[in-house]
Formats: C-alpha cells, sequence, structure tokens
C-alpha cells in the first residue's frame, strides 16, 4: 500500500492517530483509506463523504460519512484529515453534496411540536394568565401603598417633563385651584369613590393627562390652552377618574413586569434584542390600552350625566384631536396614551343629543381663572 | 513527550463570519443566532490545536432551538409569575419599583449558575479532540448551591475568602470533567492563589496616597493617584485572573499528563484595552450617524411619545418613513460592528495567546484514551440561552 496521498485518521474509538494513504477506488466509486496501524483498509462511498464547514483553514480538510449514528448528526464519529491541496480541490470540485447538512429523521416535527407549544405557552401567558394575576392583584393591593407609589410615579413624570425639583411644575394660582375642585367635587358628588382624588396641573405645554395608580390625575397646561370650554377639561378629567377607578394604572404596571421579562426572554441575547423587546412591550400594551379606554369612555359620559354636565364638550374635545391628528407633524402627547377614533367621538356626541337638563360646570370667571392657573 | 498548542486562524475571515451570521441574526429576529453560535463555534475549535490536531465543534444549530423552545416553556411560566408577584410585593411593602427588579435579579441567580453549568456541559459533550469526546458529569444544581455558598463567603469577608472560592469552583468543574474514558482532577491548595492577588494588594499603595493628596486638596496629584488607582485596579483584575488560571491549570492531572499555561497578564490587558478601542472606534461610527439622524426626526419629545398608535399616520409620509428605517438600521449596525470586530479584536487574539501558551506534557499515553459515550443534553444551552447568561462562546 504505496499508492496515493497520505493523511491522517482517527477511528472516533480511541485517541490513537493512524498515518494512512488515501487512494480513490478501482471502480472510482470510494476512498480507499490504508494505513498499517489500521486493521484492514476502509472503504468510504464517496456518495456518503461530509466535510467539517466553516473551518479557519482552508489547506486542510476534515472528512466524515453520513451514516446512521446516534451523533448530534447522523455521522461517522470518525475522521479523516486531508492536506494534499490537489485531493482537497478535487472533492470541492465534483462533490456537490460535500457540505450538505444531514438531519436525523424526526427532527423537523420535533422542533415543530416545541415551537407550537413555548408559542402557546407564551401567548397563554401574555393573554391570560399575567392579565387575569394582575386583574386580582390591583384588587388586594393595599390602597395607602398604592397611593405611595403613585406618587413617586407622578414625581417621575414630573421630573421627566423637565421639573428641576419635586413640584416645580406645580401650578397653584389659588383661584384656579378653587374652581378646579368645584369641578372635581361636581362630578364626584353623585358617587361613592374608591380614592382620595388628588388633582394636579402641571406646567407643560403637551396636551395631555395621565392618571398614576392611587388616585393622583395630572392635567398638563396644553390641555387647558388648548380647551374651549369648561365642559371640554371635565370630560376629560372625568375619563381620568374613570382610569383611577378601574385602577388602570396599576393593573396595567403589574402586568408589564411579566411581560416584559417574557419578551427579553424569548428575545435572549442577540445583538439589539432590547429595542425589539421594547417595541414588543408598546404593542401588547396598545392592545389593552383601547379596550381600557373604551370603558373609561363609558364611565366617562355615565359620570358626566350624573353630574348634569353637557357631555357635548367631551366629544368637542374629540374632534380638536382628530384636527390635530390630520397635521401630524409635531405630535400631541394626548393622542399617544389615548388612542382616538371617530366612533368615540361619535359616541361622545350621541350620548350628548340625549341630555336634559344640563347646567354649566363652571362660571365664565372661574373657567378664566382655571385657563390661567399656571399664571 | 511536550505537544504545544498552535492557532491557525487569521482576522479577516472571521470578522466577515462574524458580521454575517450577525446580519443574518438580526434579520431573523434573533433565530439565527443558533446558527451563528454553532458556525463561530466551529471556527475557534477548528483553530486551536493542541499538538497541532485541532479540536473539533460537534454541536448542532438544531439542537440548540429545540434546548431554547424547551426552557421558553418551562421559563414562560416561572418568569411571568415571578416577575408579577414581585412587583406586586414591591408595591405592597416597598414604595417602588425598585425593590421588584432587585429581588427579581436576585431570584433568578440560582438558576443562572445552574444554566452557565450546563451550557458548560453541553459544550464540552459537543467538543472533540482526536476523534474522542470530552465530557462533564452532571452537577449543575450542586455547582448553583456551591456557587451562591462561596460567593456569600466572598461578600461576608470583603473579597478576602475569594481565592477560595475560585479554587472550589474551579476544583468542582474540573473533578467532573472528562476526556474520553479518561478523568481530569484539580491538585493544589486554594492558598496557593494568594500569591495571584498581589497586584489588588498593590492598588492599596495608590489609594492611600490618593487620600492623603484628597486631604491636601492638591487636583493635580489627586487626578494623577486616581489614574494610576484605577489602572492598578484593573491590571490587578487582569492579572488575578491569568495568573490563577496559570497555577490552576499546573495543578491540573490528566493521568499522568499535566498542563502548562504561559498566559501573560500584561498581553491579555493590552489585547482587551486595544481592542475594545478599536471595537469602540468601529461601533462609533453607525452611532454618530444614528445620533444625526435622531436630530433630523424633529425634538425628541416626538420620539419619546412615538407610541404605535401613531404610527399609521407616521408612515404616511415617506420622507419619515425613510428616516425611521434608516435609524433602525443604525442602531442595530452598531452592535453589529461592535460584536464583530470584537471577534476579530478581543476574543481571537485572547485565545490565540491562551492556546499558544498552552503545552500538554507527557503526552505519551494519550494514544490510549478511549472514547466515552454520547451525553445527550436534550436541553442544550436553552437555560443558559434563555436567560441571558453572557457565555456567548
Amino acid at each position: 500500500m504505496t499508492d496515493g496521498t497520505p493523511a491522517q485518521f482517527f477511528d472516533g474509538l480511541t485517541a490513537g492517530r493512524h498515518e494512512v494513504r488515501v487512494a480513490l477506488s478501482d471502480d472510482r466509486q470510494a476512498l480507499q483509506i490504508a494505513g498499517d496501524s489500521l486493521p484492514e483498509p476502509l472503504r468510504w462511498p464517496l456518495a456518503d463523504l461530509r466535510a467539517l464547514s466553516d473551518t479557519s483553514d482552508a489547506s486542510r480538510l476534515t472528512l466524515t460519512r453520513h451514516m446512521h449514528t446516534d451523533d448530534e448528526a447522523p455521522r461517522d464519529p470518525a475522521r479523516l484529515v486531508i492536506h494534499d491541496p490537489e485531493l482537497i480541490a478535487w472533492l470541492h470540485r465534483t462533490r456537490p453534496g460535500l457540505f450538505r447538512r444531514d438531519l436525523h429523521k424526526g427532527t423537523l416535527p420535533k422542533l415543530a411540536k416545541w415551537a407550537a407549544g413555548s408559542v402557546a405557552a407564551v401567548l397563554l401567558m401574555l393573554f391570560v394568565i399575567l392579565p387575569a394575576m394582575a386583574d386580582t392583584l390591583a384588587r388586594i393591593i393595599p390602597i395607602e401603598r398604592e397611593v405611595a407609589f403613585g406618587q413617586s410615579v407622578t414625581r417621575q413624570m414630573e421630573r421627566f417633563l423637565g421639573g428641576k425639583r419635586v413640584g416645580a411644575l406645580v401650578c397653584d394660582n389659588p383661584e384656579g385651584k378653587a374652581a378646579l375642585n368645584k369641578m372635581l367635587t361636581r362630578l364626584t358628588d353623585s358617587r361613592e369613590m374608591n380614592y382620595e382624588i388628588s388633582l394636579q396641573v402641571f406646567d407643560h405645554r403637551m396636551v395631555n393627562a395621565f392618571a398614576a395608580p392611587g388616585g393622583q390625575v395630572v392635567i398638563l397646561r396644553g390641555l387647558l390652552d388648548k380647551a374651549r370650554s369648561a365642559e371640554e377639561v371635565a370630560g376629560v378629567l372625568a375619563h381620568e377618574l374613570a382610569h383611577v377607578e378601574n385602577r388602570d394604572a396599576t393593573r396595567n404596571t403589574l402586568r408589564a413586569a411579566g411581560s416584559a421579562g417574557l419578551l427579553t426572554m424569548v428575545l435572549g441575547d442577540f445583538t439589539g434584542g432590547a429595542a425589539v423587546a421594547i417595541i414588543g412591550e408598546q404593542v401588547l400594551s396598545a392592545s389593552y390600552t383601547r379596550e381600557a379606554e373604551a370603558t373609561a369612555d363609558e364611565f366617562a359620559l355615565t359620570m358626566l350625566e350624573n353630574a348634569n354636565v353637557d357631555a357635548s364638550g367631551f366629544a368637542r374635545f374629540f374632534e380638536e384631536l382628530e384636527k390635530m391628528e390630520g397635521k401630524s407633524a409635531g405630535l400631541p402627547g394626548y393622542l399617544s396614551t389615548h388612542p382616538v377614533t371617530r366612533e368615540r367621538a361619535a359616541r361622545a356626541e350621541a350620548f350628548a343629543a340625549g341630555q336634559s337638563g344640563t347646567r354649566p360646570i363652571l362660571t365664565p370667571e372661574e373657567w378664566k381663572a382655571l385657563k390661567a392657573i399656571c399664571d | 513527550m511536550s505537544l504545544t498548542t498552535t492557532f491557525a486562524g487569521r482576522r479577516l475571515p472571521l470578522l466577515w463570519l462574524a458580521f454575517r451570521t450577525g446580519l443574518y441574526s438580526v434579520l431573523t429576529l434573533g433565530l439565527y443566532r443558533f446558527w451563528q453560535k454553532t458556525r463561530l463555534r466551529r471556527w475557534y475549535w477548528s483553530a486551536i490545536r493542541p499538538g497541532g490536531l485541532p479540536l473539533d465543534y460537534v454541536g448542532d444549530p438544531f439542537e440548540k432551538l429545540l434546548g431554547f423552545l424547551i426552557a421558553v416553556v418551562i421559563l414562560a411560566f416561572y418568569i411571568g409569575v415571578v416577575n408579577l408577584a414581585l412587583m406586586f410585593v414591591s408595591f405592597s411593602l416597598f414604595q417602588g419599583n425598585y425593590a421588584a427588579y432587585l429581588l427579581s435579579f436576585i431570584g433568578v441567580i440560582p438558576v443562572w449558575f445552574y444554566a452557565r453549568y450546563r451550557a458548560r456541559r453541553y459544550i464540552l459533550a459537543r467538543t472533540r479532540w482526536r476523534g474522542l469526546r470530552f465530557g462533564l458529569a452532571p452537577g449543575a444544581w450542586g455547582y448553583a448551591f456551591r456557587a451562591l455558598l462561596y460567593w456569600a463567603l466572598t461578600i461576608l469577608s470583603a473579597g478576602l475568602l475569594w481565592p477560595l472560592m475560585t479554587f472550589q469552583l474551579e476544583k468542582y468543574r474540573t473533578n467532573r470533567t472528562w476526556f474520553g474514558d479518561r478523568r481530569f482532577t484539580q491538585g493544589g491548595r486554594w492558598l496557593m492563589l494568594y500569591r495571584s492577588t498581589v497586584w489588588l494588594w498593590a492598588t492599596l499603595v495608590p489609594m492611600v496616597l490618593t487620600l492623603i493628596a484628597i486631604g491636601m486638596g492638591d487636583i493635580v496629584s489627586i487626578i494623577v493617584l486616581s489614574a494610576a488607582t484605577g489602572l492598578t485596579a484593573i491590571y490587578g483584575l487582569v492579572y488575578y485572573r491569568v495568573d490563577s488560571l496559570r497555577r490552576l491549570t499546573a495543578t491540573k492531572q490528566f493521568g499522568n499528563v499535566t498542563l502548562t499555561l504561559n498566559a501573560r497578564p500584561l498581553r491579555v490587558l493590552w489585547i482587551t484595552l486595544s481592542g475594545n478601542l478599536i471595537a469602540g472606534l468601529g461601533a462609533s461610527i453607525p452611532a454618530l450617524f444614528m445620533l444625526g439622524l435622531f436630530l433630523q426626526l424633529q425634538s425628541t419629545e416626538t420620539l419619546v411619545q412615538l407610541g404605535l398608535e401613531n404610527a399609521p399616520q407616521l408612515l404616511r409620509d415617506p420622507a419619515t418613513w425613510l428616516l425611521l428605517a434608516l435609524t433602525a438600521m443604525s442602531y442595530f449596525a452598531i452592535f453589529l460592528v461592535w460584536g464583530a470586530l470584537r471577534h476579530a479584536f478581543v476574543t481571537l487574539p485572547i485565545w490565540r495567546h491562551y492556546a499558544e501558551a498552552l503545552v500538554i506534557d507527557s503526552a505519551e499515553d494519550l494514544d490510549q484514551l478511549r472514547q466515552r459515550p454520547r451525553d445527550e443534553t436534550t436541553q442544550a444551552e436553552g437555560f443558559a440561552e434563555a436567560l441571558d447568561v453572557g457565555a456567548s462562546l
């Protein structure tokens, strides 16, 4: 056995290295591997040859065989290492399946089964278990804790809006505050509230209002500037009070804590995965928001009705927003947290049409004072 | 007979491989990362050649994906419920949400050590040399328990028992590591690692001098001395890592075979600093580009308020659309360039240095070793993947 090109062979059973010679068999269908340390020459059919891919050094080729084994891939654990450039080039040229990936039978069905299982598990968590748990837990949280948390959220929000210190943005013109309180009392008089409402105006040009956990309601000055009547503000306020009573903020925080952890896990550590996780969480909360908004609208309308406040102000506010939506250049704040749809405006309008015996919520002087609360 | 180790692999092909596979990972929303990891490992393994014979990585991307899916099913319930419950507790007991983040971090630590051991077991089970498998015996929970114990001791002793932790954890791993049908054993004593802490102690000198300078109020000396403290501390950490590894390697036994690692701390420090600097400079190009786009995207307020409800209106404007797409692309480009450059200028040179520093002594009886049975490790490194353990290679 002196013909053929020299190579190294590892049999996959011992660590011993066999110096062998490799040649094409007489029928040109297989590689013939022979060496003094091998008990008998080996025959590797060309059709079964596979090479290791993604190696760092093109001047050597490591061959193995396609074979039914219980290994990770259906391959012979034996390895044949070739250095002869001619043989390597010849193999590359004539064996198109050299780098083919082979899978065990049943790999893909098994994968599909687990993929379906994990998608189901994640969806079940995101859309059933976490919302249900958040619902339950939001109800049993002690109210004073919720209030404390809500206050810290409001403080964070103030800093986020550019307040240099706590209370820097709070508007406290006494006449304005009196008008605001009158509005609040009128709205909440007719029903028992679970929370004591803490209502503030922040001096910021954004057209928005929000409800933090535990009865913390904040209106931004931009909304007062934009509103043409006190009834418009009253509508928005009633809507935020609905969020308070429904504990939407608390529930959302709890749910988001669970789902954010879950999304981060699913995306693992691939580059830039964090951004995708954040966007995913946004999509999720948007779907919850829509539902919560509709409920809050109904609640607000009932509240306006009971307080004998004209709901057409609320409707007009929606229309106003829709106009702003048209020229989307500078995105108005209220839109992003409160999706406006034509249906919502129409619903408020229809409701207002059925109202009778309404009286103004503020006198013109009080309304003027409220608009000037930040001066 | 002594075997030296060579490293056969150059930066450019690796850079290209890392960039290409990273790009595929982004384009497939992370799905390709199992393939990326496999391909990069194949490349590194084939470059490391003890006695001139390359290692062989036989891990399969499909088994990694399967392991990940299994981990997701198990962890989906655990992580979701635990995070929510912790947020509730933190709500009810403390005023804020920070306690919840802290607690959820602490709750995941044992699983984290568990996952690390599992990942190591998987990698060793898929590594071959001269046709034989490596292996790590099961024992992940035992490892997690010990890791917690020794970490607690280290923290309670203000770091004085750090060498004890290093030694005991290395011993636990080494005594469960196999090549073929033979097991490694870790010899030596934990006290020998105190020699490796010498440069950490040396940090005390500039630190004390800095304090004196602060007392005297001399600004220039404060700056110079605190810089000296920082540099000595960094070198101290690198020195501890490299030197303790050197000592632990020299006291490992594999039958009659012994190992020597001639790695040099200064070299490792230089590679780490210069390599990260290059990667940082490279990544700053897309980062600056993104910053420019950011300023283009109207005010920052717009971005903050960019809820998804507004996406339809925004996307009607083709210019905004283009701007958003470019911003997203440069965002991912930052990570891609950073990752690929780090492979070429940090991981590769460090591995090359460690590989070339490894000598295998009395290697004669390696020929007698026989194959070990396959370790299925169905979950592959799924837990590590899901928990982002950071054992990227």
